[in-house]
């Protein structure tokens, strides 16, 4: 692949093009946590490296499969098994599977297909009505542990699946609310978390621990899907305990708990741009065993790590942690990324602790639920930069050594680099002038951090006219007068009436999908999109005139982009900047995949991601498989072999890349879109890579509800 | 004296010269609200170049072919001035200008053949 792969076309330009970026709505988010740790870690100093893990295991067939990991860590998986959604606590996406490689990836091809049967519930009759209609999101990366495969569907069903064939073994239906599944942005569950009791308990001493979109936590047994009857509630804990008023999916878990020391932590969305006065964004640990509530982080409330009293509530409307957290097992913290306060695009009346706290990466004690430091990406977030990004743990190079590190990747496009332990930032961070004067009784940040010591991944270039895109001069023109009657002065210009040019736009930057690090070869894999939004203000009473203007729980399905934001002096409108025939104003490449030498810090390659074959003007597939650079959604999974594979694009592809150069080695056809993080795991002495393939509603790409595994040729 | 129109060529011709004066009116008109808010000239320009074009193929002039001709390599001068060898930044400035080139030139003879019809005619 070249670098700007694009001279090629000739008419058939003209044809391809579009994009759909995500239509408007905000990718839904939600917090879990991960499977603990074994409780030998718990109170002493971390043990040795099993044996077993000192190596890159050995994948030679032959060998025998790993059973469950008898240590019961989840902070780094091996070959076999993919412990936790970035692989292993770390997140840092990386298996160390090394059957498939740089020289034989070509050969790869599919070894099961499998189709879970759950689609959009909406044109099924003998389903009761939800009161919106439902989005679906297939954005599940399945677990691996032992026998099984752990797959986790839109609807939140749990599917065991047989590693080697793709041969269902159970399934766990939730039986979720619809209407909580109606009022989510995207209904969806990023997945599950495993844990293994280190002592015998009476029951599911494996499990998978997971929350719901209905705002329950739920514990069934890892061998047969029972729900864990002395788990909470008969293996269901109410998550809107202490949570105050409410609506159904106000408080939702799209994404998995991370499982530390025995605490499950967990996370939640609260829909955004609703109320003001919204649930809130308190973070809970559990007992991953019985359910019972060991504390609560509730930024509002320092030092406070109890239930509220009798009467009270957890602090409403602030920043709430609806991604997937991650966590350093030794050290005992889990790494919390925080969005903003209620009201997303106006922040007048927001208090200090919630200003302390918006748009940060924050440790907390996993054993107390008591911060250990947090480090904050925007100061007074008025553009919904929320951390959608896992943090990842490594190993990183410095002058003074390697340091165990937290890797932050936002959507503005930074990359911050933070002592694991104290949250000092390792690399440069400086802080900048921006862009200033906003609405009446709105205020702005003078300075914001830039992560200046390590690459910029979005974000770095000033958007002029020039930038300006479209299909034909026409729509490039009408895109040129929109970008001067727009409010735009480089990043975080603050938003306004006459609309304001978000760049990067909500989805980034770096999104849910994360990065991933090669350890071996000391990369950085970053995936990352390119398209800014637009976002207008518009006053209150006429907020409250517009028809198109509903907030969850109203008479009227409430429409993607569109945010109340009840409470506050301004409602707020959020879309993507493309023309009328549905193409970007901005030039392409809208996406990127890279890589980062974490020595010199510096990309070693970066190439645009994803072709316009599946997308085009008026929504109509181009048919022409021309690399562009789409939108994309989804992380990706590196393997000790030398493969980098990813989908994420608008294009329904997962592709192969090598490592260490970005060279295009494999790509295959997806049934639907691929906006999920692959994995990767050895069974039977087999590597197996697989995604689940079943599109984004709001990304536009085809729905469905497969998970294909590939694999080589088995002679 | 007007040539009389026979012929699909001739009708298609018409037919095509309307549309080009279409196209440069928007064009022009857009154009013309860009530069009052501080944009670029080229719009205005080539929608005026445009219009002008297509008046002149209306009246069977060879000189419109040959002016949307001028029109389309300044186009290719000004891409390249704003985005170079950018292929993607090429697409929507040159593609549908390209497609409109290749219409005239096929549309040559046609205007050739019936310009000669003009001037014989009284």
């Amino acid at each position: 692949m070249t670098r700007r792969p694009n001279f090629r076309l000739g008419l058939a330009g003209l044809l391809f093009l579009g994009v759909s970026p995500f239509a408007a709505a905000q990718v839904p988010v939600a917090p879990d946590e991960e499977p603990a740790p074994d409780a030998a870690l718990e109170e002493e100093a971390p043990p040795a490296v099993p044996p077993e893990l000192e190596q890159p295991a050995d994948t030679e067939e032959g060998e025998a499969p790993a059973a469950r990991e008898a240590d019961g860590r989840l902070d780094r998986n091996t070959a076999e098994n993919w412990l936790a959604y970035g692989g292993n606590n770390h997140a840092t996406r990386y298996s160390p599977a090394d059957q498939i490689t740089t020289d034989n990836v070509e050969q790869l091809e599919e070894a099961w297909h499998f189709r879970t049967g759950d689609l959009p519930p909406d044109d099924d009759p003998t389903m009761p009505p939800a009161a919106s209609p439902i989005r679906y999101g297939f954005q599940n990366t399945p677990l691996k542990v032992g026998d099984t495969l752990y797959v986790c569907t839109p609807s939140q069903i749990v599917i065991a699946l047989d590693p080697g064939s793709g041969q269902e073994k159970w399934r766990f239906d939730p039986e979720l609310d619809r209407e909580a599944m109606g009022n989510v942005t995207t209904s969806t569950c990023r997945g599950v978390a495993y844990y293994e009791a280190p002592e015998p308990v009476e029951e599911c001493q494996t499990r998978i621990v997971y929350g719901t979109l209905d705002s329950r936590l739920l514990a069934i047994d890892a061998e047969s899907g029972t729900p864990c009857a002395s788990f909470g509630d008969n293996g269901a804990v109410n998550l809107n305990e202490g949570i105050g008023e409410t609506l159904p999916g106000y408080v939702s878990m799209t994404s998995p708990p991370t499982i530390v020391r025995g605490i499950a932590v967990v996370g939640h969305q609260v829909i955004d741009g609703q109320y003001r006065d919204a649930p809130s964004g308190v973070v809970r640990g559990f007992d991953a065993v019985t359910g019972e509530f060991v504390w609560a982080w509730d930024m509002c409330r320092p030092g406070e790590t109890g239930m509220p009293p009798e009467g009270e509530t957890y602090t409403r409307g602030t920043p709430n942690v609806w991604t997937i957290t991650s966590s350093d097992d030794e050290l005992g913290l889990v790494y919390l990324p925080t969005g903003n306060s209620a009201g997303d695009y106006f922040g007048g009346d927001r208090r200090d602790c919630e200003e302390a706290y918006s748009s940060s990466m924050v440790a907390v004690d996993v054993t107390t639920g008591e911060e250990a430091w947090s480090f904050q990406t925007v100061y007074h977030d008025i553009w919904d930069y929320d951390i959608g990004s896992q943090a990842t743990v490594l190993d990183f190079p410095t002058a003074e050594g390697s340091v165990q590190a937290v890797l932050v990747a936002t959507k503005q496009g930074d990359l911050y680099v933070l002592d694991a332990a104290t949250g000092d930032p390792l690399t440069e961070v400086e802080e900048r002038p921006v862009p200033q004067g906003a609405v009446e009784g709105e205020w702005t940040s003078e300075v914001q951090p830039f992560s200046v010591g390590m690459p910029r991944v979005a974000g770095d270039e000033e958007i002029t006219e020039r930038d300006m895109w479209g299909i034909s001069p026409l729509d490039q023109l009408w895109c040129r007068i929109q970008y001067h009657r727009l409010r735009y002065e480089g990043m975080y210009t603050p938003p306004s009436h006459e609309g304001t040019v978000f760049n990067p736009g909500f989805n980034g930057g770096v999104d849910w999908g994360g990065v991933a690090v090669d350890p071996e070869r000391n990369l950085l894999i970053v995936n990352n999109n390119n398209l800014p939004n637009i976002v207008t203000l518009f006053p209150r009473d006429e907020a409250d005139e517009r028809e198109d203007v509903q907030g969850i729980g109203d008479d009227v399905p409430r429409q993607g982009g569109i945010y109340p934001q009840y409470g506050l002096p301004y409602g707020a409108s959020s879309v993507p900047w493309r023309t009328e025939l549905r193409v970007p104003c901005t030039r392409p490449p809208w996406g990127y995949i890279g890589a980062i030498d974490l020595e010199t810090r510096e990309f070693v390659w970066r190439e645009p991601l994803g072709t316009g074959r599946d997308h085009g003007p008026w929504g109509l597939p181009s048919m022409l498989p021309i690399t562009i650079g789409t939108p994309n959604n989804g992380g990706s999974v590196v393997t000790a072999g030398g493969v980098t594979f990813i989908a994420a694009a608008l294009d329904k592809v997962i592709r192969g890349f090598a490592t260490e150069t970005g060279e295009l080695l494999w790509e295959a056809r997806l049934p639907a879109g691929g906006q999920a993080g692959p994995m990767s795991y050895v069974h039977e002495g087999r590597q197996y890579l697989v995604i689940a393939a079943g599109g984004h509603n709001s990304m536009e790409t085809e729905i469905g509800d497969s998970v294909v595994a590939y694999s080589l040729p088995s002679n | 004296m007007k040539a009389r129109r026979s012929g699909f060529g001739a009708w298609a011709l018409a037919v095509f010269a309307v549309v080009l004066v279409l196209l440069g009116l928007v064009l022009a008109a857009g154009g013309a609200w860009l530069v009052a808010l501080g944009g670029s000239l080229y719009y205005l320009l080539a929608g005026l170049g445009l219009v002008i074009s297509g008046i002149l193929m209306l009246g069977d002039r060879m000189a419109g072919a040959w002016l949307y001709l001028l029109v389309f390599v300044a186009t290719v001068i000004w891409a390249l001035w704003e985005v170079g060898l950018d292929g993607w930044g090429l697409v929507p400035r040159v593609v549908g200008p390209l497609v409109l080139a290749i219409v005239v030139l096929l549309f040559m003879p046609v205007l050739r053949r019936r310009a000669a019809i003009r001037e014989v005619s009284p």
